[in-house]
């Protein structure tokens, strides 16, 4: 069960000082609420990955996300670009919001069927992402930290990965990985699925 | 004040790839003690690239640590605000073509642009000397479009699946295609790995398996051949007024600013890229007799296009490698000037997984892998050509009066401008540029899905060209300055035309040569 509650997670907010030690403090609290209140984030993985990544897959498609925003650094040198001497770092922390966002997702399910977010079906949760998404942007799939949404931001994650790409191809192709060079000509091996063994 | 004072027979200024050509070269012919001034810090070692790349790859973090300096916010089109040990070429793409036969003979050949004071077939054992040092994987292409007297020194990267295709769909548009060569190991290399398609090669390759100058410095460094000083920012080179030859250089500390250090050698070589070079010869009022340093800035811009294709492609193998032509490069004498490369890659666009369908609504779940695999049954490809631009005199580098760094010195502004000719024929060469990708797309039965142009100059260089006339030029043939006989400028700066294909090779090919002319005053190594 969650140790913090979105009221107390704001509240320790607004008790630290200063700016810099605030938003240290609060990508801090986010991760705990998202480590300490699994559930919703894991329900979201189910409405919104696809159902062929399995239930172990959806699974470690959301602990790799959880992973991304426990590692993510604010005010890192971002990679420079040619051509200009603007320096640019990652901004604040996507956390803090993820985390209230998982709260209203949780709220509206209440509000709607006087059950938690975890407890809809699928269906019903997609239904809930759908309300929360409406009037937001979604013509391209953002950057992860971009996402102004935790539902646009957990599949921006995914979308992105390796593993993501070996899906769509149905192939082994292991995109940004260590692998053999003489394997790059022959046309990449089919995946398996576990059915098929 | 006390001063530091740095002893040496050669003074290498800047630690990027053209320097470590020339300290490779000094270290193994001469016994030169060679002092190497490099501003920035020591670059990440090796072992610790893999955990940087990750970060890089999670978070678009800069994989090179804290490799700037403050303040260095400079007005116009700076090619990377990176400074550390190793230079620009710590993140480069690792590409290698040879510049054309052409690229030297502009103006005899053409009509524009100005000549070179050297052939291609007098670089072509430095080139083959730099591949040799970097270790290039390459394809001969035919001859007659890539000319060279010996082999590369490793097999050509091989070419993915996906390019093998690609090259048979550039071969129906009458198009010869082949491996890019790339200082990146076919097969394992004095000491570093295989390539195993990491596919960051730029900006980070984390095996070590692309050449960047840190694999020169290392081991000269671990065999007291060189001395390497970071974090050291050469301020002045200051001129012996009876004798015309530099005495010393000026240089400031950032670990103790206020201990000037002083720099004192018989030979000093200006090996910080286009931007710092020209920048420390005006601040120092040193070289520029003919008034021509900062001058003729040059590089090239590109056209880029995306090309749908009715193929099954698989887009991730290994993004960064590229198929490559010279066809369009070896143009007729007395033919239009419109010279350009062509290289083709795989690619994903238009293919990328998507949240809204094409009536706008959202998709979760199953829709988005669903209609990802549909657009994907066909696959894409990038297609890109540098093109020359011929530089004008006015393409400069200036120090900017309103800027200045934390040791108040003006910092450098920067703008590229065509010469007329190229002025002139700019829309018929991207129109020709975008036809040509047109008729590659009709050829694939594909469709040609968008095209841009970069307005930004690729691989920059000139600012102290070489010439055989002291009035019209910065430095000789081979580097050395006209006005002082102890002083060379090498790589980038000296490069009269920036031709329509990556560069730093021939940046270090110029650099070899130069540090060949440097071992005729310097005791030759008898072992």
């Amino acid at each position: 069960m969650p140790t913090l509650t979105r009221r107390t997670f704001l509240a320790s907010l607004a008790a630290s000082v200063p700016l810099a030690v605030i938003v240290r403090q609060a990508h801090a609290a986010a991760v705990v609420h998202l480590q300490a209140d699994p559930a919703t984030l894991d329900a979201l993985g189910d409405a919104v990955l696809p159902s062929s990544l399995g239930r172990a897959g959806i699974a470690a498609a959301v602990a790799a996300f959880r992973d991304w925003g426990a590692g993510y650094r604010e005010r890192a040198e971002l990679n420079h670009g040619y051509g200009t001497s603007r320096l640019r770092f990652t901004g604040a922390t996507p956390m803090t919001r993820w985390a209230t966002q998982l709260d209203a997702l949780d709220a509206d399910a209440k509000t709607k069927h006087q059950r938690r977010f975890r407890e809809l079906s699928v269906a019903q949760r997609q239904a809930v992402v759908r309300s929360a998404l409406q009037g937001e942007r979604l013509d391209r799939i953002p950057g992860i930290a971009d996402a102004n949404h935790v539902a646009v931001a957990l599949l921006a994650h995914f979308y992105d990965s390796s593993a993501a790409n070996d899906l769509c191809y149905e192939a082994k192709i292991g995109k940004a990985t260590c692998r053999p060079l003489s394997e790059s000509r022959r046309k990449p091996l089919p995946v398996v699925r576990v059915s098929e063994r | 004040m006390r001063r530091a004072a740095i002893e040496s027979d050669v003074c290498i200024v800047g630690s990027g790839i053209s320097a470590a050509m020339v300290a490779d070269r000094l270290a193994r012919t001469t016994q030169a003690k060679i002092v190497v001034i490099e501003v920035g810090d020591e670059t990440v070692p090796l072992p610790q690239r893999a955990a940087a790349r990750e970060r890089f790859l999670r978070y678009g973090e800069n994989p090179w640590g804290r490799d700037h300096l403050e303040g260095y916010e400079v007005e116009g089109p700076l090619q990377s605000r990176s400074m550390q040990v190793g230079g620009l070429a710590m993140h480069w793409g690792g590409v290698t073509p040879r510049f054309s036969p052409e690229d030297f003979r502009q103006h005899s050949m053409f009509g524009v642009g100005t000549d070179w004071p050297i052939s291609y077939d007098e670089l072509d054992p430095f080139y083959q000397e730099a591949e040799e040092i970097m270790g290039v994987a390459g394809e001969q292409g035919p001859p007659d479009l890539d000319p060279r007297k010996k082999p590369f020194p490793m097999p050509p990267l091989p070419l993915t699946y996906n390019l093998e295709l690609l090259k048979g769909w550039a071969a129906k548009a009458g198009i010869a295609t082949w491996s890019q060569p790339s200082a990146k190991n076919s097969v394992a290399y004095r000491g570093r790995a295989q390539c195993c398609r990491n596919d960051t090669c730029t900006p980070v390759c984390p095996v070590g398996a692309k050449y960047s100058p840190d694999f020169t410095w290392t081991p000269l460094r671990k065999a007291n051949k060189i001395r390497l000083v970071p974090r050291t920012l050469v301020r002045r080179l200051v001129l012996d007024p009876k004798t015309k030859r530099i005495s010393h250089a000026v240089a400031v500390d950032r670990d103790h600013p206020n201990q000037p250090v002083e720099i004192h050698a018989k030979l000093f070589v200006i090996a910080a890229g286009y931007t710092w070079s020209p920048h420390l010869l005006l601040l120092s009022d040193v070289a520029n007799s003919s008034g021509l340093v900062g001058k003729y800035l040059t590089g090239h811009r590109n056209v880029q296009g995306y090309v749908d294709l009715p193929m099954r492609l698989y887009p991730g193998i290994n993004e960064q490698h590229s198929l490559v032509t010279k066809q369009f490069m070896r143009r007729a004498p007395g033919t239009p000037y419109i010279r350009h490369d062509l290289r083709i890659w795989e690619s994903s666009a238009g293919k990328a997984p998507r949240l809204v369908d094409d009536t706008g609504a959202l998709m979760l779940g199953d829709a988005i892998l669903d209609d990802w695999r549909a657009r994907t049954k066909t696959g894409s490809a990038r297609v890109r050509s540098y093109y020359d631009v011929i530089p004008d005199r006015s393409s400069e580098l200036t120090l900017d009066t309103t800027r200045k760094n934390e040791w108040g010195d003006p910092l450098p502004k920067l703008a590229f401008r065509d010469a007329p000719e190229s002025v002139e024929m700019r829309a018929q060469t991207e129109d020709s540029i975008k036809t040509l990708f047109g008729e590659m797309a009709r050829a694939g039965n594909g469709k040609l899905l968008r095209t841009s142009v970069d307005n930004f100059q690729d691989h920059p260089a000139g600012g102290c060209r070489m010439g055989s006339d002291g009035a019209t030029s910065v430095v000789d043939s081979w580097g050395r300055t006209h006005d002082h006989e102890n002083m060379f400028v090498v790589g980038a700066p000296t490069s009269v035309s920036g031709s329509c294909a990556n560069a730093t090779l021939t940046f270090c090919a110029l650099a070899l040569r130069a540090a060949h002319e440097m071992e005729r005053g310097l005791a030759r190594r008898t072992s």
